[in-house]
Formats: structure tokens, C-alpha cells, sequence
């Protein structure tokens, strides 16, 4: 069992492959639609980024708080319908919806979430399922918020507006790989600057031990509240992308449970609680499930990516509970340990 | 004036009355060991001081500032540390990490944090084991890291409970060695303890609780030879652990 | 006036079945301290193998439950050993243990997945003999099959109740779930009692399952429908409480039958989340639990 952690090589070191590593990677990803111009495989790196997006988000409650939320497509459906409903009906551009949609989510996860948050474990897991539920039915309920329509479970159109910048819609998927590209850097940047400054430390000392944490002076209503407000934000505004994706969202579809398992799941089989764990639980399961899709899917084998998903995550829980970032970041531990040591001896 | 004070300090659970209209007082400087039987209340009494329960009645004073009621954090930042009976490593964080926890009650940067955290783990003695996991310490270091947690609060009262459980004479020799060095850095210090040969050396005072009332108070001598000590511990209808 | 008193005694029956599904969970809970998320999975499967049995033989679903337990039983027992067991060693000191909490969690995507993949999303039905049989009771129509299906439900109720506190066997269950350590310092393995617990839970659950076969429909995510309800349940009644269970589910058949007079369906539905919710905040540990630490 691994007991030793080595904190000592900071990323900022500029020598050590920690840092040009990642910058390599980032690079590559920024070129890639540059070469690759097929509209599907685009989609499909789209669709990788925007799960670890996702993921990346929940993390934050998921991960570093240590509250499984398994109703955090609330949050996506909060934001999609937001900024939806708002350009719909008041012509409001989606990148100021997006932020609006973002604000109301983050208010929404502090008082209707945050009493959830003194519960523990599946109790917390339960309480998120229902609070998604309740915010779900109600919005199949609900046809009209004053003159705005929303339209119950038929959901929103969006008009197909071909390249319009300003309505936050392109013809040219590319557009949305930057954009998507942009938002995962940004969600990884947080979920980093969380981890290794006061906020991560304190959420991971809740999430060991409550009492111990506040007998340390750790304010732990205003953690949670900050970790939940950050996370539902950014939750949300992965919501306004995918509504200007995919054009067309109903309630089942952006705030199902199956959508929020989805993400919590592969945060698990990446590895919770770490930085890179959820995009690495994304590389795995986006791509088994979309080949699948491809390959064995139609009609008769609907819901096999779900089939797959299951079993690799008993899978992950029976063999590497901790995520398979684990051993992968002991192997590249070791790697670029010894890739500094040749870089000395040079 | 006393640092540290509490007066007339009253809880009740349903119907049990776990501290019963207590009165102590510690000088800033001083040790005062806290003793009695299994039972007794006095773990409450720390629970109460801490932050974790609200007093029925009575008030508890920190330097001249009544703190009963107050916030386990709140309590934290004021200047009361405390070591738990149970003690509570942060598992899957390491040694350098769990302290750094503490020091960021006090501190903003996380550079400046991890390096006070590792003067006061070579303070303690578990600089070497920095990097190792939390959960994976022996008893005797997960109560080092206890305390080095709570001086990283850098703390003006701290409160031991039974820090001494569980330790080999070796290990409590050293543990009593630590616990005055850290008085003589000028923290008071607050113990319960049921080690008898721990408390008696270190205590300049001590007080007994039984049924949640203070039966005696004292130097250690006095209490040892104490009729209603003896009994309390000893008695015929009381059951010692 | 007649409405009220006709949806109350619907309600009731309904419940008492709500009740049994999640007899099953607290069981799980109170004895291994392990919510079993896959639980409306086999509910699912009971109701398929109950089903199926129909189906294909033609034997009476309630005849069919002789068949159905004691599968369900094996199930649950290998299902626990060669699953749950693993990873629920490997977490035994641990605070909080999520393992066991996702691996049941990957079981039910798997299963509901897989079912939906093997039966497709139809929606069946078993036309039995008594299928739309109703009894008349004064002014109120009591239907057959929910009759039939009350009165399996208390009676295995009964029936487990007994056993639990008669039995030697039921007498190891309850102090493995007590104190787990003394229960194996006193020669109980307890890993097998584990796998009789559970096999003894998923044969509850599956049999409520094949009880809902002569008026439910059959279709893959219909566990899922009870699943929800019999956590809610469980969470009302308190983890662990069978009483607790029944009871909760009584309540929770009336809220939904008399609210639909008033309300959609899916608003009933909304407001039993709400009254959950509620329930959480206010008392975790619901009407007759354990004050649980998480």
C-alpha cells in the first residue's frame, strides 16, 4: 500500500517534466483542429472535453468536499434553461445567460443544497438525487414562468442560426472545441489553485474529520458553502454549452439522473479528490461508451454504453478503488523521475 | 486574573446531568490536570470549552472574554487548542498536509504555511515522516501529529485529552518530556488524563470530577491522599474500568 | 366522501407493498450498515422472473413465488459473497465507506442496462384469471391482485419477524448487525451470515417483485420507479427498522393515492421527494432508526 506522497517538485519547477509535460499536452490539444477537420471526430473530442468539464466541476463538491452528488445534472439543466429561456424570450446573448444561469445555479446549490451538505454519505447521495428530482418534475410541470415559455417536458428550441458568434452558435465545430478546450482549461486551473491552497486543505480536512477540522479553525459552513457555489457554477455553464450544442433541451434530457451519474461515475473510476482524475475517468468512459455506441448501438442494443459504464465501475471498485489515476501517476511519477535523472546526468 | 476560567458551569443531557455547577480556573502558564472516573463528564467539560456543546449555564472565560457557546472555529482562532481523545488524523492527507491545516488558521499562503508546518513537525518529532500518509502512522505518532496539529494553531490554552492512552512507559516518558517543553514555550495547559503517573508528574494542580461535580482540588499529593477521591475511584457501588 | 376512503384503502394496499420493497433495504442496512443501491434492480428481476415463469410455463405468478424466492435467495447470496464481499473487506476500518456505496451503484446501471438490453423497453403485462378480478366491500372495490399482494406482504412480514427473533439463525442475523465483532468472537461467521442476509433480502425483494406481475406492468426501469420510494421509505421509518418500514410504506401509499385525487402524478411524485427532503433535514434518522453518526 502506498503511504509515501512526494510533495516536494512543484509544478512551477520549469526544468522538471511536471511542468513542460502538461504544457506539451495543452499545446497538441490547441492544434489538433488545425489538422483534424472531420466534423464527428471533432464532436467526439468535444464531447470528452465537455464531460471532463463536467467533472472537473463536480469534483470540487465530489472530490474534494467528499459528498458524493448524484444530482448534479440539476445544476447543467439550471443553466442550459437559463440562459435558454432568457435569449428565447429577451433576445439575451447566451454568453451573458451562461453567466446569469451560472449566478442562479451557485444561489440555488447554497439555499435549497446546503442543508444537505450537514448530512453524510448516502444520506447526502439520497438528498442530492431527490433535490435533482423535485427541481426536474417541477420544471416538467411548469409551462410558463410569467410570459416566458418553457415549455414543460416538450422543452426548448433553439433556432438554428448557422455562424452567429454574438448567439453563441457556429456552424464549424471548432469553434466549440476552443471554446469547450478553453472551459476544461479553466475548470482544471480552479480545481488546481482549490486543491493547493487554504479552501482544498480545508475540504479535505472536513472530509477526514469534521470535528477535528473545526477544532483546527476551519469555518466549515463557508467551505461548503464556497465549494458548492463554485460547483454549481461551473456545473452551469457547462449547461449553456450544451444548449448551444445541441440546440434542442427537455427536462429529462439536461437534468436526468442518469446524466448526473454519469458524471459522478467517472470521477470515480478516474479517481475523486484528485485534479486529473476526472479527465482521466473521461478519457475512459466517453470514448467506450461513444465506440459502442457507434459499433454496437441502434436500436436493438440501446442502452449498452450504460451496460458498460456499470461494469467498469464495479470493475474500478473492486480492483482500484482509489481511481485509476492511481497507478498511472505512480508510473509517471517514476517516469519522469527517471527522465530528470538523465537530464542531470546529461 | 486567570487566563482561563470556568464558573458555575452547568449541562444537562435529557436527564442526566453531565457537569454539574463547575468552578476551575487555570494561571497563564500553569497545568491543570483534570481526573476522575470513567464517566465522570470530564471529556463534556472539554467538549463544552471547545465549542462542541452550549452550556446550560454558568460561562466559560478566555482571557477575559466569555467564550461559552461560541463555535469550534471561532474558539480555534481565539487561542484554545485541543487534542481529542480519539484521536483524528486527516487519513488520506499526509503528515506535512494535516499540519498545514493548522497553520492556515493563521496564515494565507500556502508556501509560508507548509513551512511553518514543518518547524513545528520537527518540534513535535515527525519532520522525517513528512510524506507519509496519515493513516498509516502507529498510535504513538498519530498522537504527535495530534498535538502538532494544534500547536500549529499556535494556541495559548491546550487542551489534552488522555493524550497518554495507549503509550509505552517509553512513549509516555517522551510525551511528558513534550508536553512541558510545550509548556515552557509559555502555553497553558488543561489535561485529562486517567494515566495516573502522567498527570500526577506534570500537573501543578489537579481537580477530580465525579457524577460531573468537582469532589477535590489541589497540589497531586493532596488529592492523592483525599478520603472522597479515594472513594469516588475505589468505592463499592462505583464500577473503575 | 366514498373517493377519499376508496383511494386510503388503495393506498394502503399499495403501501403495505411499498413497505415489503423496502423491508429489504433497511435489512441490508441494519445488518451489514450498506445501502444497496442495486435494490430496485431486483425488484426488477423478481418481476421478470416472475414474469418470464408465466410467460413461458404458465404458472400462476403467486404458485411461481416457490420458484422465484429461492432464486432470488441464491442470487443475492452470490451476488453479496462475489461481489460485495471484497470490497466491503477492504474497507472495514475505513469512515466512510463509499466503496461498497458504488459498487452497488455500478450493479444497478449494469442490471437495469442489461435488462433493458435482454427485454427491450416493451411494456408487459400477465393477463392471469384474477388480473381484473375485484372484490366489493360495501361501497369500496377492492382489487384482487393488490388484496392478494397485502396479504402476502404482512404475512411475510410476519413471517420474518418471527424468524428474526425466534430463531437461532435470525438471533446470529440481529447480533452480527449489533456488534459485529463480539457476534464473531463468539464463533458467528460472519461473512456468512452477511450472504444469508442478504440472500434472504433479495428474496424479499424479489418476491414483491413477482407479486406485482398480475397488475404492474414489466419493463426495465419500473425497479427504479420503487426504488426511490423504498428509500424514501427507509429514510422515514429510520435505517434499520423494519416496523419502521411498513410503516413508512403505508404512509407513503396514502400520500401518493390521495394526492393523485387532487394532483398529477408526477406532483405527488414531487411532493413525496419534498416530504423526503424534508424528512432529512429535520430527522435523519426517521420515525424509528438509528441515530447514525453519517
Amino acid at each position: 500500500m502506498k503511504t509515501r506522497r512526494n510533495s516536494d517538485t512543484d509544478i512551477r519547477d520549469f526544468r522538471s517534466p511536471k511542468f513542460y509535460f502538461p504544457l506539451v499536452l495543452v499545446v497538441v490539444l490547441f492544434c489538433i483542429p488545425l489538422v483534424l477537420k472531420d466534423p464527428s471526430w471533432l464532436q467526439f473530442l468535444i464531447l470528452i472535453m465537455f464531460y471532463a468539464y463536467l467533472t472537473c466541476s463536480w469534483n470540487i463538491i465530489g472530490g474534494f468536499a467528499g459528498q458524493l452528488s448524484l444530482g448534479h445534472a440539476a445544476y447543467i439543466g439550471i443553466g442550459a434553461y437559463t440562459s435558454t429561456a432568457l435569449y428565447l424570450h429577451f433576445g439575451l446573448s447566451p454568453w451573458l445567460g451562461m453567466f446569469v444561469g451560472g449566478v442562479f445555479a451557485a444561489l440555488v446549490a447554497v439555499t435549497v443544497g446546503y442543508p444537505c451538505f450537514k448530512l453524510r454519505g448516502a444520506y447526502f447521495a439520497l438528498a442530492s438525487i431527490a433535490f435533482a428530482e423535485v427541481i426536474r418534475v417541477v420544471t416538467e410541470n411548469t409551462y410558463h414562468i410569467g410570459s416566458i415559455e418553457i415549455r414543460g417536458p416538450r422543452g426548448l428550441l433553439l433556432p438554428p442560426l448557422g455562424h452567429s458568434p454574438l448567439a453563441f452558435q457556429f456552424l464549424n465545430k471548432a469553434y466549440y472545441y476552443y471554446i469547450i478546450l478553453i472551459m476544461m482549461l479553466i475548470a482544471l486551473l480552479v480545481t488546481y489553485r482549490i486543491s493547493k491552497t487554504k479552501l482544498g486543505y480545508s475540504l479535505s480536512a472536513i472530509r477526514n474529520s469534521l470535528e477535528a477540522a473545526q477544532s483546527l479553525g476551519v469555518n466549515v459552513a463557508r467551505c461548503r458553502v464556497t465549494a458548492a457555489a463554485t460547483s454549481a457554477f461551473l456545473t452551469a455553464l457547462g449547461g449553456t454549452f450544451y444548449a448551444q450544442l445541441i440546440l434542442y433541451i427537455f427536462p429529462e434530457g439536461v437534468m436526468g439522473i442518469i446524466f448526473s451519474c454519469e458524471i459522478a461515475f467517472i470521477a470515480i473510476i478516474g479517481g475523486r479528490g484528485t485534479v486529473f482524475g476526472p479527465i482521466l475517468g473521461a478519457l475512459i468512459y466517453i470514448p467506450a461508451s461513444e465506440l459502442t455506441r457507434m459499433y454496437l448501438g441502434g436500436g436493438r442494443l440501446l442502452g449498452i454504453h450504460m451496460v458498460i459504464l456499470g461494469i467498469i465501475v464495479m470493475m474500478v471498485m473492486l480492483f482500484q478503488p482509489a481511481g485509476v489515476i492511481k497507478p498511472l501517476r505512480r508510473a509517471y511519477l517514476s517516469f519522469s523521475k527517471r527522465l530528470e535523472k538523465q537530464s542531470q546526468k546529461a | 486574573m486567570a487566563l482561563f476560567e470556568i464558573k458555575n458551569l452547568t449541562k444537562n443531557f435529557g436527564g442526566l446531568r453531565a457537569v454539574d455547577n463547575l468552578n476551575l480556573f487555570i494561571n497563564e502558564g500553569g497545568i491543570l490536570g483534570l481526573i476522575g472516573p470513567n464517566g465522570a463528564g470530564k471529556t463534556t467539560v472539554f467538549n463544552l470549552v471547545n465549542g462542541f456543546f452550549s452550556p446550560d449555564s454558568g460561562g466559560i472565560l478566555f482571557k477575559g472574554e466569555n467564550i461559552e457557546g461560541s463555535r469550534p472555529d471561532v474558539i480555534c482562532k481565539k487561542g484554545i487548542g485541543r487534542v481529542f481523545q480519539l484521536v483524528k488524523p486527516f487519513g488520506d492527507m499526509t503528515v506535512l498536509d494535516n499540519v498545514v491545516v493548522g497553520v492556515f488558521s493563521r496564515v494565507v499562503s500556502a508556501k509560508e504555511a507548509k513551512k511553518e508546518a514543518r518547524s513545528v513537525l520537527d518540534f513535535v518529532g515527525l519532520l522525517k515522516k513528512k510524506d507519509i500518509l496519515a493513516g498509516s502512522l502507529t498510535i504513538a505518532d498519530r498522537k504527535r501529529l495530534e498535538l502538532a496539529r494544534a500547536l500549529a494553531t499556535e494556541p495559548k490554552l491546550l487542551l489534552l485529552d488522555e493524550l497518554f492512552a495507549g503509550l509505552n512507559p517509553k512513549e509516555t516518558e517522551e510525551a511528558v518530556a513534550l508536553v512541558q517543553k510545550i509548556r515552557d514555550m509559555g502555553v497553558t495547559i488543561f489535561v485529562i488524563e486517567h494515566v495516573m503517573q502522567a498527570v500526577m508528574t506534570l500537573s501543578e494542580r489537579i481537580a477530580v470530577l465525579h457524577h460531573g461535580k468537582k469532589i477535590a482540588e489541589g497540589s497531586p499529593q493532596e488529592v492523592a491522599k483525599d478520603e472522597d477521591v479515594i472513594k469516588a475511584y475505589l468505592g463499592g457501588e462505583y464500577v473503575f474500568a | 366522501m366514498e373517493i377519499v376512503m376508496q383511494a386510503v384503502i388503495s393506498g394502503l394496499l399499495m403501501g403495505a407493498v411499498y413497505g415489503l420493497t423496502a423491508l429489504g433495504l433497511t435489512l441490508i442496512f441494519g445488518i451489514m450498515k450498506v445501502i444497496n443501491w442495486a435494490h430496485g434492480s431486483f425488484i426488477m428481476i423478481g418481476m421478470f422472473a416472475g414474469y418470464w415463469l408465466w410467460a413461458l410455463t404458465g404458472i400462476d405468478p403467486y404458485l411461481g413465488l416457490i420458484i422465484v424466492v429461492p432464486f432470488c435467495f441464491v442470487l443475492g447470496y452470490f451476488v453479496q459473497d462475489i461481489l460485495i464481499k471484497p470490497v466491503f473487506k477492504s474497507e472495514v476500518g475505513v469512515r466512510e465507506p463509499i466503496g461498497v456505496l458504488m459498487l452497488t451503484a455500478g450493479l444497478w446501471i449494469f442490471l437495469d442496462n442489461f435488462a433493458l438490453l435482454l427485454f427491450g423497453a416493451f411494456y408487459r403485462t400477465a393477463r392471469t384469471s384474477y388480473t381484473g378480478l375485484t372484490y366489493r366491500i360495501g361501497e369500496i372495490l377492492v382489487s384482487a391482485p393488490r388484496l392478494y399482494a397485502f396479504l402476502i406482504t404482512i404475512g411475510s412480514a410476519y413471517i420474518l419477524y418471527v424468524f428474526l427473533k425466534k430463531t437461532k439463525l435470525g438471533r446470529a442475523i440481529r447480533a452480527t448487525g449489533q456488534d459485529r465483532d463480539t457476534a464473531s468472537l463468539m464463533g458467528i461467521d460472519i461473512y456468512h451470515i452477511y450472504n444469508i442476509s442478504f440472500g434472504i433480502a433479495i428474496a424479499i425483494t424479489g418476491m414483491v417483485g413477482a407479486l406485482l406481475v398480475p397488475f404492474y406492468y414489466v419493463h426495465p426501469s419500473a425497479g427504479f420507479v420503487f426504488d426511490i420510494r423504498a428509500f424514501i421509505i427507509v429514510v422515514l421509518g429510520g435505517l434499520g427498522s423494519i416496523p419502521g418500514a411498513i410503516l413508512g410504506g403505508l404512509l407513503i401509499g396514502l400520500i401518493e393515492s390521495v394526492g393523485a385525487q387532487y394532483m398529477t402524478a408526477t406532483w405527488t411524485q414531487g411532493i413525496i421527494f419534498g416530504v423526503f427532503l424534508a424528512v432529512l433535514y429535520i430527522r435523519p434518522s426517521g420515525m424509528f432508526g438509528f441515530k447514525q453518526e453519517w
